[in-house]
C-alpha cells in the first residue's frame, strides 16, 4: 500500500485501496475482466480441438495432442464460438452487475512502478456494465444471424458455417469488449489510448467482416483510414500533453492544469479531435454513416452505443477531470465555446441529414450523431458552471454527468434494439432501404410494435426511457444555467448563463427528429410490404430474445429508472468533480 | 368499519359492463350468424343480460348497505397511481385515482340506472332480435348498449368531477353510436350527428366550468375536497357561480333543455330500446344528476350569493316545460310525443332543483331538503314511467310492423323480410292506430298507468313528486317574486301534460281502428311484456316510495317520527291533500283540477271514442274509453280553426328552432369553415410545405458532403481540427 495523491486532495473522499499488478487482490478485484480474457482464450482453443497426435521424435510413439487434425464433432460445431462468447459475456456482466447494483463499489487502484494504471470505481464499473451489455446483446443476436446470412448465393452454406470464421467474429467481439473495459478503467492517458485502439481495431475488422459484400469491405477500410487519422491526431495531442506535464497520469495532469501553457490548450484541441471521432461529433462523423450501413446490424448497434460511450469516457476524463477549472475559480473552462459550437453543429447536422435519409441504418447513424450532440451540450454545461457562487457546485455537475451516463445506458436499450430489428430484417436479405420496413407491423405485429417503441424512445416520448434521459439532460442544463438564482425570487433573463441556449437548441432538434423517427412508424404501419417480403419474418430465437430484452428495458427504465439513476449518480460521484 | 363491505366491490358495477363491451363485440365478430349465437345467446343479448343482472344485484346490495347506515357519504377508493415516482427525477408526482362516492343522490340514480338498464335489456331481446333488419348486427347493439350502461353507472358512482366528465363523454359517444344504429338511413345518421354536436356545445361549457372549479379548489375535482363546507366558504362566490353556471349549460345540453333541446326528438331515429335508454334510464338524467350534485355548493356558499343561478335554472326549466308541452300537442308520431313529454318532465325536475338550490342558498334548509327530495323523486317516477311508456310504444310499433306485413303481403307468398322498410307505411304514426286497447291489453295497461303517472293523476306515481315540485316552486315564489314566472309556467304545464298524454293514449288505444293494419295487431312477442308488467307495479307502488321518501331520503329531514312507511304514507297523504297551509292546499287542488280534469277532458272531447263492436278492453281501461266516447259525442268541437292557425303550423315546425339553428349554422359556421379552409390550404399548408422542402433540401446538401470517399472525410477532419484550434486560440 502506498500513498496516492488525489485529484483535488480533499480528505472527504475514500482513498482507494492500492494493489500491485498480478497480486492476489488484483485478481480478486478484476475477476470479471479475467473471465473475459479466459473466454477469449477458450474461443481460440476449443474450436480447434481435434484428433491430431504428436509423434515423439525418433520413436513411433504418438501422443494425443488434440490441437489440430480432424476436429471433434461437438467442439467443432459452428455454434460453439458464439455460445462461448455469449456465456463469457453473460458471466462477466452478471458478476459486475450484482456488485454494482448492490451499492457502493470499493475503489481499487492498480499501481506499477509508482504509476496508477487502472482504477476500479463506480464510474468505471458503470461503463464496463454498459459495454458488456451492448456486446452481449449483439453477440446474442449474431448467434442466429451469421450462419443464416445469405450473400446472394456466392458462398455455400458450409462455408458460411465455417467454424473458423465464426470464431473470428466472436474473438473480435470479445476483444472489443476487453478494449472498452480498459478504456473505462484507465487512469493513465496512455493506457486509455491503448484500450481505445484495441477496441477500435477490432471494430474496424468487424465492420468489414463480410468481405464477400463489397459495401462491407469498403466501409471497413474507410472506417479504418479515417479512424487512424483521428487516432493519429489524438495521439499527437497526447504526446504534447506529455511534453507539457511530463506525465500522462490523469491526476498529475489535473493537478497541474491550472499552470499549463498554450501547449496544453493545443494538446487539448488535438485530443478533442481523437475522441470526437469516436463519439462521431461533426465534422468527424463522416465515416460513421458509411460504416453503420456497411456493417451488419448488431455490429453497427455496438458502434452506435458502446463505441460512442467509449469516446464519451475519453471526453469526460479529458474535459471534466483534467481541464475543468479548480473549484472556487470564478471562470469558465477554456474549451467551453469550442464544445458548445461543436455540440450545436453536431446535433443540427445529425438531425437535418437524417431528415431525408432513406436508408434506415444511415438514418440511425445520423440520429446517433445527433445524440452525440446532445451529450456534448450536457458536458458543456458542466464547464459553464460559475463555481464561486454556489454552496454545493458538485451537485449540479454530478446531476448533468449522471444524466449523460443515463442517456448512454438507455441508448443501449433502444438504439441497439432498433439495430437488432434491422438485423432480423437482414436475415431475409438487406435492410438498407426504408421500404424493407414497409408493412412490418402487419407481417410481424410484435416486432413492428417493438420497432415503433424504439423509435418513440429515440424521439423522447414519455413514459419511455428516451424521454427520461432527454428530460434529465435538458433539466440539468437549465438548472445549471439558472443555478441558485431562482432562490432570490424572479430570475431575469439577462442573468441566465448562455448555456441555456444549448437546452433550447436541443429542444428544437428533438422536435425536428420526431419527423424521421415517426416516418419509420408510418412505413411500418401503413405501407404495403414490398415484393419478396410477404412471408413472415425469419424466426431467430436468440435475436428475438435480445430484442425483447431491449424492449423491456426501454419501457421499464422509463417507468422506474430509480436503480439505474442511483447507479449513474454514484458513478458521477466517484469522478470527484467538485 | 373494517372487513370487507359491499362497497369494496361497487367498482364492479360499471366495470362489468365495460368489460363486456369488447367481449360481445369480438364474440359477435367471431360467431356472427352461427345458430348457437343467434338462438341461444341472442346475438350477445344474453351476455349483456347476465352482466346487467350482476350489476343490478351489486347495485341493490350497495344501496341496501348504504340505507342501513344512513349518514355521511360513503367513499371507497379503488386505485391510486402516480406517474414517475423517482427520488431523483424532478417531476412532482400527480396522484390519480378512481373510487366510488355514495350518498343519497348516488343511491337514487344508481337504482334507476341499474334497474332500468336491466329491464330495457330484457325488452331489447324481444324487440331487436325479432326484427329481421337487425339480423347479424345485434352484437353491435348489445356491445354499445352495455358500454352506454357502463358510462351511466360509472358517472353516478364516480368520486370526482373528472371521472364524472369522463363517463359523461363515454355516454355521449355511445349515444352517437346508438342513435345512428341504422346508419344506412340518412335521417338516422343525421340525428346521430345532431345529438352529438348539440350536446357538444354544452360539453364545451362543462369543461370550462370544471376547469374554473379545478382552479378554484386548488387543483382537484374530488368530491371529498370540493364538498367540504370550509373549502366552499373560502372560494370567491362570483367565480363559483360562473363555474357552476358553465356546468349547468353542459347539463342543459345533456338533458335537452331550452335552447339546446333540438337533438332529442330526432334521437327517436334510434331503435326503440335506445330511446327508452336515453330518455328514461341514462343520458337525460345525467344532466339532472350534475345539477343535483351542486347542492353542497349552494348550501355552504354565502347566503344568497348563488341565487341568480338557481333562478336561471328554474326559469329555463319553466320555459322548457311549457314549450315542449305545446309542441307535443300536435305531434302525430307516437315516439315524438313521448320525446317532448320527456323534455317537459325533465324541465319540471330542473325547476324543482332550481327551487331546492335557491332555498338551500338562502338558508331554508328544511324546505330545500324537501324540494330536493321531490325533484329526485320525480326523476325516479319519470324514469320508471317513461321507461315503461317507451317500451310500450316500442311494443305497439313492433306489432304494427308485424301486422303491416301480415296485411300487405298476405297471399302474395313472398318473403316479407326483404323490402321491409322500403314501403311508405309509418308504423309510428298515431294516425294509423286506434282501438288497440282490446288488442294489446298488457301494452295498453302499461301505457295507461304510465300516462297517468306522467300527468299526475292523484295517488299514482308522478303525482306525489309533481305536487312537491309545484309546491316548492310556489314556496320560493312567495319569497322571491321572479320565481313567479317558473312557478306559473309549471302550473300551466301540468294542465298541458294532462292534455297531450291523454291525447296520445286515446288516439292510440281508444276509438275505431284508423287503418286496416291496426285491426290485425295482437301481442305476440315474448320478452317484451315482462318489463312492462314489472314497471307497471313500480309505478303504482310509488306511494310506498313516497312514504319512504318523507322519512329517509335526505339525511337532514330528521323529524324522526316516520319509523314505518305506513306512517310515511299517512304523512304524505295528509301533507298533500289536507295541508295546514291553506295557500298550498288551494294550489294542490288547482293543480289536480288542471291535470286531472281540464287536460284529459279536452283530449277526450277531441280524440276520444268507443271501440269497435264486440271489442272489449280490460275493465280498468274500459271506463275511460266509455267516458271518452260519451264526452266526444256530446261535445262538438270544431278544432279546424285551431289546426290551421299559424301557431299550430309553427308547432308542427317545432317552433322553428331547427330552422333558426340551421340558418345560423349555414351563415356563421359554414362561412367560418370556408375561411378556415382557405387559411389552411394557403397559409398553413404553405408554411408546412416550405419547411418540408427546405429541410429536405438542407438534408440533401448535408448528405452530399458524405461523398463516400475517405479522402474527403480526412479533409473534413482536418478542417474541423483547424476550426477547433481557431476557437481555442480565440478563447486563450
Amino acid at each position: 500500500m502506498s500513498e496516492v495523491t488525489m485529484v483535488h486532495g480533499e480528505d472527504e473522499f475514500d482513498l482507494p485501496t492500492v494493489v500491485e499488478v498480478f497480486s492476489t487482490d488484483f485478481w480478486k478485484a478484476f475477476a470479471p475482466e479475467t473471465i473475459l480474457i479466459c473466454g477469449l482464450l477458450l474461443i481460440f482453443i476449443i474450436p480447434n480441438l481435434g484428433n491430431s497426435k504428436f509423434r515423439i521424435p525418433l520413436t513411433k510413439v504418438r501422443v494425443p495432442w488434440f490441437l489440430g487434425g480432424k476436429r471433434f464433432k461437438v467442439t467443432g460445431s459452428p455454434a460453439i464460438p458464439g455460445i462461448l462468447a455469449t456465456g463469457t459475456l453473460f458471466t462477466a456482466l452478471g458478476m459486475m452487475a450484482i456488485e454494482a447494483i448492490d451499492g457502493n463499489m470499493d475503489t481499487t487502484a492498480v499501481m506499477s512502478n509508482g504509476i496508477v494504471i487502472l482504477q476500479m470505481d463506480n464510474f468505471s464499473r458503470f461503463f464496463e456494465i454498459l459495454f458488456l451489455a451492448a456486446v452481449l446483446l449483439a453477440s446474442m443476436a449474431s448467434l442466429d444471424r451469421i450462419p443464416a446470412h445469405t450473400f446472394e448465393g456466392k458462398k455455400s452454406l458450409e462455408e458460411m458455417y465455417d467454424n473458423r470464421r465464426q470464431a473470428d467474429f466472436y474473438i473480435l467481439m470479445l476483444t472489443t469488449a476487453i478494449g472498452m473495459c480498459i478504456v473505462a478503467l484507465a487512469q493513465d492517458l496512455f493506457v486509455l489510448f491503448v484500450g481505445l485502439e484495441l477496441a477500435s481495431l477490432a471494430t474496424y475488422v468487424l465492420v468489414g467482416f463480410h468481405k464477400e459484400s463489397k459495401a462491407g469491405a469498403e466501409s471497413g477500410v474507410k472506417y479504418f483510414i479515417v479512424g487512424s487519422v483521428a487516432s493519429g491526431v489524438g495521439l499527437y495531442g497526447l504526446s504534447l500533453l506529455y511534453l507539457e506535464f511530463g506525465s500522462l497520469q490523469l491526476h498529475t495532469i489535473a493537478a497541474n492544469w491550472a499552470d499549463s501553457t498554450i501547449l496544453g490548450t493545443i494538446a487539448l484541441g488535438l485530443v478533442l479531435v481523437g475522441f470526437g471521432f469516436k463519439v462521431s461529433a461533426a465534422p468527424f462523423h463522416f465515416a460513421a454513416p458509411d460504416a453503420y450501413a456497411g456493417a451488419n446490424s448488431p455490429v453497427a448497434g455496438v458502434l452506435a452505443t458502446a463505441s460512442k460511450a467509449m469516446g464519451m469516457i475519453g471526453l469526460i476524463r479529458v474535459l471534466l477531470v483534467i481541464a475543468l477549472p479548480e473549484a472556487g475559480a470564478d471562470e469558465s473552462a477554456i474549451w467551453l465555446y469550442t464544445l458548445a459550437t461543436l455540440s450545436v453543429i453536431t446535433m443540427t447536422w445529425g438531425n437535418v441529414a437524417a431528415l431525408g435519409s432513406t436508408n434506415p441504418k444511415r438514418m440511425l447513424a445520423y440520429s446517433s450523431v445527433a445524440h452525440a450532440g446532445y451529450m456534448l451540450a450536457a458536458l458543456t454545461a458542466v464547464g459553464a458552471w460559475k463555481w464561486g457562487e454556489v454552496e454545493a457546485p458538485g451537485d449540479y455537475a454530478e446531476a448533468i454527468v449522471a444524466a449523460v451516463l443515463f442517456h448512454l445506458f438507455v441508448l443501449v436499450a433502444f438504439k441497439l434494439g432498433a439495430f437488432l430489428v434491422l438485423g432480423l430484417l437482414e436475415m431475409e436479405g438487406g435492410a438498407s432501404r426504408l421500404s424493407a420496413l414497409s408493412g412490418l407491423a402487419r407481417r410481424d405485429p410484435l416486432i413492428g410494435t417493438a420497432m415503433f417503441i424504439f423509435m418513440l424512445a429515440l424521439a423522447g416520448v414519455p413514459p419511455l426511457a428516451g424521454f427520461m434521459s432527454k428530460f434529465l439532460v435538458i433539466a440539468g442544463i437549465v438548472s445549471t444555467s439558472v443555478g441558485e438564482l431562482w432562490m432570490n425570487g424572479t430570475v431575469s433573463f439577462s442573468e441566465i448563463h448562455w448555456v441555456w441556449w444549448l437546452a433550447l437548441a436541443m429542444f428544437i432538434n428533438s422536435a425536428i427528429s420526431v419527423f424521421y423517427y415517426l416516418r419509420i412508424g408510418v412505413v411500418m404501419f401503413l405501407d404495403v410490404p414490398e415484393e419478396g417480403r410477404r412471408k413472415p419474418l425469419p424466426y431467430g430465437a436468440s435475436i428475438r430474445m435480445a430484442i425483447w430484452i431491449c424492449l423491456v428495458a426501454t419501457i421499464l427504465l422509463g417507468l422506474s429508472g430509480d436503480t439505474l439513476i442511483d447507479m449513474c449518480y454514484r458513478a458521477a460521484d466517484s469522478l470527484n468533480l467538485a | 368499519m373494517s372487513g370487507s363491505e359491499i362497497i369494496d366491490y361497487a367498482v364492479l358495477i360499471p366495470l362489468l359492463p365495460f368489460l363486456a363491451f369488447p367481449v360481445i363485440l369480438f364474440l359477435g365478430r367471431l360467431f356472427n350468424g352461427t345458430p348457437t349465437w343467434v338462438k341461444n345467446v341472442k346475438e350477445g343479448g344474453i351476455i349483456a343480460l347476465v352482466v346487467m343482472g350482476a350489476s343490478l344485484i351489486l347495485a341493490l346490495s350497495v344501496i341496501r348497505e348504504y340505507m342501513n347506515k344512513v349518514g355521511a357519504a360513503d367513499v371507497f377508493t379503488w386505485f391510486e397511481a402516480s406517474w414517475w415516482n423517482s427520488g431523483n427525477g424532478e417531476i412532482t408526482t400527480k396522484v390519480f385515482g378512481f373510487g366510488v362516492y355514495i350518498d343519497h343522490l348516488t343511491v337514487m340514480l344508481l337504482f334507476v340506472a341499474a334497474f332500468l338498464c336491466f329491464l330495457i335489456n330484457i325488452f331489447s331481446i324481444g324487440y331487436m332480435n325479432t326484427d329481421p333488419i337487425n339480423d347479424n348486427r345485434n352484437h353491435r347493439f348489445y356491445a354499445e348498449f352495455v358500454l352506454f350502461c357502463s358510462g351511466m353507472l360509472g358517472m353516478v358512482l364516480a368520486d370526482s368531477f373528472l371521472w364524472l366528465f369522463i363517463f359523461w363523454e363515454l355516454m355521449g359517444l355511445c349515444s352517437y353510436l346508438l342513435i345512428g344504429f341504422y346508419y344506412e338511413r340518412p335521417s338516422a345518421a343525421y340525428a346521430a350527428k345532431k345529438a352529438f354536436l348539440t350536446t357538444r356545445v354544452g360539453d364545451v361549457f362543462l369543461v370550462i366550468g370544471l376547469v374554473i372549479l379545478w382552479n378554484l379548489f386548488g387543483g382537484t375535482l374530488d368530491y371529498d375536497v370540493l364538498f367540504k363546507p370550509d373549502n366552499i366558504a373560502n372560494v370567491d362566490s362570483g367565480e363559483l357561480q360562473l363555474a357552476l353556471g358553465m356546468i349547468f349549460i353542459g347539463a342543459v345540453g345533456k338533458s335537452a333543455q331550452f335552447p339546446l333541446h333540438v337533438w332529442l326528438p330526432d334521437a327517436m331515429e334510434g331503435p326503440t330500446p335506445v330511446s327508452a335508454l336515453i330518455h328514461a334510464a341514462t343520458m337525460v338524467n345525467a344532466g339532472l344528476y350534475i345539477v343535483a350534485r351542486m347542492f353542497p355548493f349552494f348550501s355552504a356558499a354565502d347566503m344568497g350569493a348563488l341565487s341568480t343561478l338557481a333562478i336561471i335554472i328554474a326559469i329555463i326549466g319553466g320555459i322548457t316545460a311549457v314549450m315542449a308541452a305545446l309542441i307535443a300537442f300536435v305531434q302525430m308520431d307516437l315516439k315524438k310525443v313521448l320525446a317532448y313529454s320527456t323534455m317537459s318532465q325533465l324541465a319540471y325536475i330542473f325547476t324543482g332543483l332550481g327551487s331546492a338550490l335557491w332555498l338551500a342558498n338562502n338558508g331554508y334548509d328544511e324546505l330545500a331538503a324537501f324540494a330536493m327530495g321531490a325533484s329526485l323523486f320525480h326523476l325516479f317516477n319519470h324514469a320508471m314511467a317513461k321507461g315503461m311508456l317507451f317500451m310500450a310504444s316500442g311494443s305497439v310499433i313492433h306489432e304494427m310492423h308485424h301486422a303491416h306485413h301480415e296485411v300487405a303481403h298476405h297471399g302474395h307468398g313472398d318473403d316479407h323480410h326483404d323490402d321491409h322498410h322500403d314501403d311508405h307505411f309509418d308504423a309510428q304514426s298515431m294516425e294509423n292506430m286506434g282501438g288497440l286497447a282490446s288488442r294489446m291489453p298488457i301494452t295498453a295497461t302499461a301505457m295507461f298507468v304510465g300516462s297517468m303517472s306522467i300527468i299526475g293523476i292523484p295517488l299514482i306515481g308522478g303525482f306525489w313528486s309533481k305536487e312537491g315540485i309545484i309546491a316548492s316552486a310556489w314556496k320560493v315564489a312567495l319569497k322571491e317574486p321572479i320565481f313567479l314566472l317558473p312557478a306559473m309556467l309549471i302550473l300551466i304545464g301540468a294542465g298541458m301534460t294532462g292534455f297531450y298524454m291523454s291525447r296520445m293514449w286515446f288516439m292510440t288505444f281508444a276509438g275505431k281502428p284508423k287503418t286496416e293494419v291496426a285491426e290485425h295487431v295482437h301481442e305476440q312477442t315474448p320478452w317484451i311484456p315482462i318489463p312492462l308488467v314489472v314497471l307497471t307495479f313500480m309505478t303504482l307502488a310509488a306511494i310506498i316510495f313516497a312514504g319512504m321518501h318523507a322519512g329517509h331520503w335526505l339525511g337532514d329531514f330528521e323529524s324522526g317520527h316516520y319509523t314505518s312507511f305506513v306512517d310515511g304514507i299517512g304523512y304524505e297523504m295528509e301533507h298533500v291533500f289536507l295541508n295546514h297551509d291553506p295557500f298550498l292546499m288551494v294550489l294542490t287542488y288547482v293543480a289536480i283540477g288542471l291535470s286531472l280534469v281540464l287536460g284529459p277532458s279536452f283530449a277526450m272531447a277531441l280524440y276520444g271514442g268507443g271501440l269497435d263492436k264486440g271489442q272489449k278492453a280490460k275493465p280498468w281501461m274500459q271506463w275511460a274509453i266509455d267516458l271518452s266516447a260519451k264526452i266526444n259525442s256530446k261535445s262538438n268541437f270544431d278544432n279546424s280553426a285551431w289546426a290551421n292557425s299559424s301557431l299550430a303550423n309553427s308547432l308542427h315546425k317545432r317552433l322553428h328552432f331547427d330552422d333558426i339553428y340551421d340558418a345560423a349554422m349555414m351563415k356563421i359556421v359554414v362561412g367560418f369553415a370556408n375561411l378556415s379552409a382557405i387559411f389552411d390550404s394557403r397559409f398553413i399548408d404553405g408554411v408546412i410545405k416550405t419547411i418540408e422542402s427546405t429541410s429536405q433540401q438542407a438534408s440533401r446538401r448535408l448528405r452530399a458532403l458524405t461523398t463516400g470517399s475517405a479522402r474527403d472525410y480526412i479533409m473534413m477532419t482536418a478542417i474541423g481540427t483547424l476550426a477547433i484550434f481557431m476557437l481555442l486560440w480565440g478563447v486563450a
